[in-house]
């Protein structure tokens, strides 16, 4: 039946055609095919080149129209090469289009798409083929090293904590430093609840020029995500994805031997105990992803599942998620209308884990043991620390054994999407569009410390032991759009206008309570929080609870893009935006762009050149504050012993408060030669009126206010380059590298220069490492630079500036008469990707290499822990290439500065197509090898530069991961995960 | 466009412009007003209801008894505490070394927390005064409460902008001016235009009820006295004939008595297994005691409290790790604040002062058994304080200097403590008569009463009149104020605060100011009342 209404279909619309065209013709018909495994292509266009006439394959890839010899068809199809052909003798021609990259792929851009031909601006698509591989934790990581300019980074690799993600570098001083995500059109969704499998294409606008129609989010970059979706008449079929995997750290840090410890004067207990050993695993991961797709001739649907879970090496950290995502998409009224769902579902349990056991395993003296009962030769009461020995007469050190064994860290989140997209076409080129979304998220984080750990768990407190933590928020986001685009053509002229409204509403709520002493071990108290003594004795009772303003952003925005000649390209848009983060007398903000392109080689004519085009593009963006209420007077409640309560001031109001403006010029090439394709890109961005917590004279009670201050400038150079080397029928090399470049100056600040970037305790607090100074880079580390050892062991500096003094006290670093100078820079001179990718026969293999250069880092562990100093020997010492003889105090300065370059086989991927298994079809079988090896000469875990700093932790404090100072890149904390290398076997079918 | 209309602008309407379509930002999370509610404060005559609790917290905001402002520049650049380096423990980029070394620079994060935090709490004053429908006594209290921060930066900077109004901003004054303005407003809310032994302070909204957590007029009179004390150093002009009268008024008419064998309190940090425990705190030491506030000594104090009152942290700043074991403390201490050997030397055996004033010794804990430091460095587990301390950087021992501990520590302490913290005792003003009486007459004996005073309830030997010297007298007065943040001030008046001492080098006397905080100056620098440094920095 069905085939016979698709025949009907077809018939029709030959008698459509054939009264639409006097001259003679004849029917011509043919099937179009993949001529890499025969399948037919569905829904392929054949259409009669210069005219309307045109028709597509069904479902056997067949089709039928009439046309008149000495016509052309031109076939094309979604991801193929389009291929010409004409019309002869025969009425029969079959094709096969070949899979490739095309010139007119298309690209989505804000409220849209062009052709990849059009685009002005610095805009970078990555597909599916190019994604990274293996256990990927989050989606950032399957951008990893892909484009020039788009740094990804997760430090160690902890598999619980988001990546690092810059665009072109730092694009913002004091707001939020990470990417705009657009999820299928959704205006700010989240990487996190996107599971790998479901993306299809990352489109990532880099420049000012793209951005710019995002208006006062985008100057950090935007990351566009599309998701799959179902092909349109093709049956339902079912893609089975899975992956096994494991993980064991491959680099940690230099540490000495029981042996080696006992020598250099340690404090020796007698046991030989391999800290790191005792706290780390080989962390196994799992991912079993099921989708079904299919779609009638006007519907398409996709349905999948994803289950994923992994295990770090740190033992008990990990996480579980499971991922629903639904797409359906229908055409309705004739076509006019078209209507899009998406809805996501997902929920992850995470075991955090204490990523400070790796810190104190690596400090954890050798020869002490685990367990307090092993200890003969002090008394020990191990049963207060629930069997486990603990130095206890030691700043910042906790056996990580009992802090991982004893304690709970976990939490749950879940995030529900839902998305749906009207489009209507009210006359021919006209195109209204709608569209609503909801994302909610909450999460609920646990810790409960056992009365026996001394980490948190107050072991030793006689009467209040243990501590239960609960950490609930919600957070909600709604999106109101609607634009309408126009498309006309004028002769060789096209012009498209794309205008509309857009409303943004966030709120998030939260709240905290911690209550602790509880009796005994008997059970997780944190289930039976009633049994705590602090109810008796409220004041130990800590509570909190927030809740954040409806944070709202309303634009009003347009875009105008023309085509002259296929060879002319302009875009301009503009977007007038406000959001209640900033100042009343500042809340609305223009953002601009505007962008050329053109295609040179219309006019060059070059032989085998499909394209060189030249482009240029402006456009200013901003950036909000990530705190509300900035521009208003904050206070804080005081409740008195009296009983009295008053307010205290601890923010000034700021009515002025603005946005983060960013300005930039983009200049791109884009080279094509079918084998051969290259970008290049160059840009120049100048960020201005950063959002600073500006220190102010205290006479108004407070002495910091948030204001607009500073400009920092960035040129850079990213280059892309993509080349097929060999081509053959059954052996064929690609091979490509991703270059990127770029220097951050900073012209203007608030004060000429600071310090910033505190190394810590023990012993090393106000020691400021890193130099913010005005017409100088970012990220330049400052300090005393070593000059070997004096009599009673500390360290000598070089006296700089040969006056005779040495000025090296960490609070003289802004000295004029200071002996100190620029030891490193944390922000690398340039990030290399080079990807290959080998088909031999049914073999695939995929080897991507990754490199930084030019970064310094601080070693902090070796900043502590190297100096063999006397009075502190219970800690274990790091033990590197670097150690010098004889130094006694820890104290920084150049010792402790590395190179931090590096070269890393990030991802191998061995994979076989086997074809087709009984009723599987596409069997593929792969095997991947994650950061195989790294070439470096950092003595540190992780040479991966650091690009923001999140303070100095001590002692079992709790490091706040919302409040990264970017200003002070380049220190490697010692709160840091350990890198891990994994091998991951996957296999993927359809049925 | 008519029908385009009906298509797009009519949703268009209905989607966007309902109700929440503005950009305000009403926090929800957040007070952005201020207000004051009243509090009920117990006091000898049964008990007020005042506002000032927001205002007087202030002291304890302002880092009168905790690590990192006020005090701890005060105590590290005087001869009676330090903080050593302990390998990589407690160098901290040098600062420490620097308060005890005399090399302190603009850029001191100490010195500009002391600033800030002064700076506040002068703005909390500042906003209470401007408020409507507050009492005479409140006002009062708040001026006094406001000269005395005053005073503060006027020890420590001696020039800086008297700022009487939020945000308000004033040129910078000199030192004198700034003794004038201080002078004046206790003067006012005193009641007199001078101090005089028969001045009759029943106008004063201040009133003379006893509340050691609130300024009467004798606590006014405190300050001032110890204002008039150090006018030579401030003003360049002596005035201790005033410093006399205005503690003389007090000894003689106030109804506060010095803590002597007559006031006992529990001792809340005993160990029943500890035989040298004794079950109470008697006289000098129950005057300091976590259950301190009933003293009859204290005139006016910080009030402290473990749970609604924190700042206190001596236990943390001065003890040992393993110091926790003796006291029971829910945390770890710090390891950090200990006595130089000379100053704790300069105790007889026999003074009460000296038992009560610090910990020294092999350390017990709560069950009695010897504390065992499993990370020790010397070789010995058993956590000993001793009396020296082998170096002050960069490789202090762990365990060496004997730890403050006049503050005493309780059973079951927590990070803050809750005894409460004198700024104005009577054991200290008739240290000020002793000491301005024979200033203003140039003969040391003038102080013998007062000093025997002292002494006879220290539980050592009284003096004759030739063993008072400015030397002595010096010496005696820091055995007795020690860890009250006095020495530093003691110090310059006497002239002695550039002599060398122990791991310290003679400095030069612009070191006896402060320098003004390098932010200060930036930021004061755009503003129409730049801010001058201090000479010699």
């Amino acid at each position: 039946m069905k085939r016979f209404l698709t025949k009907l279909t077809f018939s029709l619309l030959l008698v459509v055609a054939g009264t639409a065209f006097l001259t003679a013709q004849k029917v011509v018909s043919g099937t179009v095919t993949d001529p890499s495994n025969g399948d037919a292509l569905i829904g392929a266009s054949v259409l009669v080149k210069g005219t309307q006439t045109g028709t597509i394959t069904d479902i056997d890839g067949t089709y039928s129209l009439k046309a008149s010899a000495g016509d052309v068809l031109v076939f094309s199809y979604t991801g193929y090469d389009d291929q010409e052909v004409a019309v002869g003798a025969s009425n029969t021609i079959n094709v096969s289009l070949v899979a490739g990259k095309l010139l007119d792929e298309v690209v989505v851009v804000g409220y849209g798409t062009q052709k990849e031909k059009e685009i002005s601006s610095a805009v970078v698509r990555v597909t599916r083929e190019d994604f990274n591989r293996g256990p990927i934790t989050d989606a950032a990581q399957l951008l990893q090293g892909k484009v020039a300019g788009l740094q990804v980074y997760n430090r160690g690799g902890d598999p619980n904590r988001a990546s690092t993600i810059r665009i072109r570098g730092l694009s913002t001083v004091g707001a939020n430093v990470e990417p705009l995500v657009v999820v299928d059109g959704i205006i700010g969704a989240s990487l996190s609840n996107l599971d790998p499998n479901d993306i299809e294409t990352f489109d990532v606008l880099k420049d000012g020029s793209a951005a710019a129609i995002y208006g006062s989010r985008g100057s950090s970059g935007v990351i566009i995500v599309t998701t799959k979706k179902g092909s349109r008449n093709k049956d339902l079929t079912l893609t089975y994805n899975g992956q096994l995997g494991t993980s064991n750290r491959s680099r940690t840090l230099d540490i000495m031997t029981p042996s080696e410890f006992a020598a250099a004067g340690g404090s020796n207990l007698g046991f030989q105990t391999d800290w790191i050993n005792e706290v780390t695993q080989t962390g196994i991961t799992s991912v079993h992803g099921l989708s079904a797709e299919g779609g009638t001739e006007k519907t398409t649907y996709r349905a999948s599942v994803n289950a994923r879970n992994v295990d770090g090496i740190l033992q008990s950290s990990g996480f579980d998620q499971f991922n629903t995502r639904f797409n359906l998409n229908t055409k309705r009224l004739n076509d006019k209308l078209t209507i899009d769902f998406n809805t996501s579902f997902t929920t992850k349990n995470q075991n955090f884990s204490f990523n400070e056991a790796l810190r104190y395993a690596v400090i954890g003296n050798p020869t002490a043991p685990v367990n307090g009962a092993d200890l003969t030769k002090y008394e020990f009461d191990e049963a207060q620390f629930g069997g486990y020995f603990e130095a206890l007469g030691l700043f910042d050190f906790f056996n990580p054994v009992s802090i991982i064994k004893q304690n709970k860290n976990t939490g749950r989140r879940s995030e529900f999407n839902f998305g749906a997209n009207v489009g209507y076409q009210i006359i021919d080129g006209l195109t209204a569009n709608f569209r609503v979304a909801n994302q909610r998220n909450g999460s609920n984080n646990r810790q409960y410390y056992s009365p026996t750990s001394l980490f948190r768990g107050n072991a030793t407190s006689p009467i209040r032991k243990g501590r239960a933590n609960f950490y609930n928020d919600k957070s909600d986001f709604k999106l109101l759009e609607s634009y309408l685009t126009y498309a006309k053509s004028f002769g060789s002229a096209a012009l498209t206008l794309t205008g509309g409204h857009s409303w943004q509403q966030s709120n998030f709520e939260s709240s905290f309570f911690q209550v602790g002493d509880f009796p005994n071990n008997s059970i997780d108290w944190s289930n039976q929080i009633e049994a705590s003594q602090d109810y008796a004795n409220a004041g130990f009772i800590s509570a909190n609870s927030d809740a954040s303003p409806d944070e709202r952003i309303i634009a009003q925005f347009g875009r105008a893009s023309l085509t002259l000649d296929d060879t002319w390209f302009v875009n301009a848009s503009v977007r007038r935006e406000g959001s209640s983060k900033l100042g009343p007398n500042n809340q609305w903000g223009i953002f601009p762009a505007v962008g050329v392109a053109v295609d040179l080689n219309k006019y060059l004519n070059l032989a085998n050149v499909n394209l060189l085009k030249a482009r240029v593009g402006y456009g200013v963006t901003g950036s909000l504050p990530r705190e509300n209420g900035l521009a208003q007077e904050g206070r804080s409640l005081v409740n008195n012993p009296d009983g009295s309560t008053n307010t205290r001031i601890f923010r000034l109001a700021n009515p002025d408060l603005k946005w983060e403006a960013k300005a930039e010029t983009n200049f791109g090439i884009d080279f094509n030669t079918g084998r051969l394709s290259a970008s290049l890109d160059i840009y120049n961005r100048v960020i201005s009126d950063f959002i600073l917590n500006v220190k102010v004279e205290p006479i108004g009670g407070v002495d910091r206010q948030t204001r607009n201050a500073g400009q920092l400038s960035t040129n850079g150079i990213e280059l892309a380059l993509d080349y097929d080397l060999i081509q053959k029928d059954n052996f064929t090399y690609n091979t490509g590298i991703v270059f990127s470049t770029y220097k951050s100056k900073l012209d203007k600040y608030v004060f000429p220069k600071e310090v910033r970037g505190n190394l810590g305790a023990p012993g090393q607090n106000g020691t400021n490492m890193i130099l913010v100074q005005e017409g100088q880079e970012i990220g330049n580390i400052w300090g005393p630079v070593f000059d070997g050892v004096d009599d009673k062991g500390a360290p000598k500096f070089k006296d700089l500036n040969g006056d005779g003094k040495f000025v090296v006290g960490a609070d003289k670093a802004l000295d004029s008469l200071a002996d100190m100078q620029v030891l490193g820079n944390g922000i690398p001179d340039f990030e290399l990707g080079w990807k290959n990718s080998l088909t031999f026969g049914k073999w695939n293999v995929n080897a991507f290499f990754r490199g930084a250069f030019g970064h310094s880092l601080v070693n902090t562990f070796r900043a502590f822990y190297e100096p063999r100093i006397s009075t502190q020997t219970a800690y274990n010492f790091i033990n590197t290439s670097k150690a010098v003889d004889g130094l006694t105090a820890a104290r920084f300065s150049s010792l402790y500065v590395e190179k931090a370059d590096f070269v890393r086989l990030d991802n191998l991927t061995i994979s076989r197509s086997i074809g087709n298994v009984g009723q599987l079809k596409n069997f593929n079988v792969s095997l991947t090898g994650q950061n195989l090896f790294t070439i470096t000469g950092y003595t540190g875990a992780d040479p991966e530069p650091a690009l923001a700093y999140y303070g100095a932790v001590d002692n079992g404090a709790v490091e706040d991961f919302n409040n990264p100072d970017v200003l002070a890149p380049g220190i490697d904390s010692r709160n840091n995960y350990f890198v891990a290398r994994a091998v991951t076997l996957g296999i993927n079918f359809n049925f | 466009m008519k029908k385009l209309n009906k298509f797009y602008l009519l949703p268009l309407v209905a989607l966007f412009f309902g109700s929440c379509t503005d950009l305000e930002e009403k926090l929800k999370g957040e007070i952005t007003t201020d207000f004051t509610t009243p509090g009920l404060v117990v006091d000898a005559g049964g008990g007020v209801t005042d506002n000032l609790g927001g205002v007087f917290a202030e002291l304890r905001n302002a880092g009168s008894a905790n690590h990192g402002g006020y005090y701890s520049v005060q105590e590290i650049s005087s001869d009676e505490m330090c903080i050593a380096a302990k390998g990589g423990d407690w160098f901290d980029g040098g600062i420490l070394v620097e308060l005890h070394r005399h090399t302190y620079t603009p850029t001191h994060d100490m010195v500009k927390n002391t600033w800030n935090g002064t700076y506040n709490a002068i703005n909390t004053c500042n906003e209470f005064l401007a408020k409507a429908g507050i009492t005479a006594n409140e006002t009062a209290q708040v001026r006094a409460l406001r000269a005395y921060f005053y005073l503060r930066l006027c020890d420590s900077y001696g020039n800086v902008k008297l700022i009487t109004a939020k945000g308000v901003d004033a040129p910078q004054s000199t030192r004198a001016q700034v003794f004038d303005f201080i002078e004046s407003e206790l003067l006012s809310v005193i009641g007199v235009s001078s101090v005089s032994a028969g001045m009759d302070v029943a106008s004063s909204p201040l009133g003379t009820t006893v509340n050691n957590n609130r300024i009467n007029v004798y606590g006014a009179l405190g300050i001032l006295s110890k204002l008039y004390l150090n006018a030579e150093v401030y003003k360049g002009v002596a005035k201790y004939s005033e410093a006399a009268i205005a503690a003389d008024f007090i000894i003689t008419k106030s109804p506060y008595k010095l803590a002597d064998a007559s006031f006992k309190v529990p001792n809340l940090g005993r160990r029943p297994k500890v035989a040298d425990d004794p079950a109470e705190l008697v006289g000098y030491a129950a005057n300091f005691g976590a259950n301190n506030e009933s003293s009859p000594e204290n005139i006016f104090t910080v009030l402290y409290d473990e749970n609604k009152a924190g700042g206190m942290n001596f236990s943390q700043m001065g003890l040992h790790y393993s110091s926790q074991f003796t006291y029971n403390f829910s945390d770890q201490p710090w390891n950090g604040y200990a006595t130089l050997e000379d100053f704790y030397n300069s105790y007889e055996a026999g003074d009460v002062r000296r038992k009560n004033n610090f910990l020294v010794g092999p350390q017990k804990d709560f069950g009695g058994n010897t504390i065992l430091d499993y990370a020790s460095d010397d070789g010995d587990p058993i956590l000993n304080y001793t009396p020296k301390i082998n170096e002050l950087v960069p490789n202090s021992k762990r365990e060496a200097g004997a730890r403050p501990a006049k503050f005493s520590y309780k059973q079951l302490g927590r990070p803050d403590m809750s005894n409460d913290y004198p700024i104005i005792r009577l054991g200290e003003i008739y240290l000020i008569r002793g000491e301005a009486l024979a200033r203003k007459a140039g003969n040391w004996a003038d102080a013998l009463n007062d000093v025997n005073t002292i002494r006879r309830r220290a539980g050592v030997a009284e003096w004759n009149g030739s063993q008072v010297t400015a030397a002595s007298f010096l010496a005696e007065r820091g055995r007795e104020m020690f860890q009250e943040s006095a020495r530093r001030t003691d110090l310059i008046r006497f002239g002695k605060f550039n002599d060398a001492w122990w791991e310290k080098p003679v400095s030069q006397s612009f070191r006896n100011l402060f320098p003004i905080p390098a932010d200060a100056i930036l930021t004061s620098g755009s503003g129409a009342n730049p801010l001058k440094q201090n000479p010699g920095y």
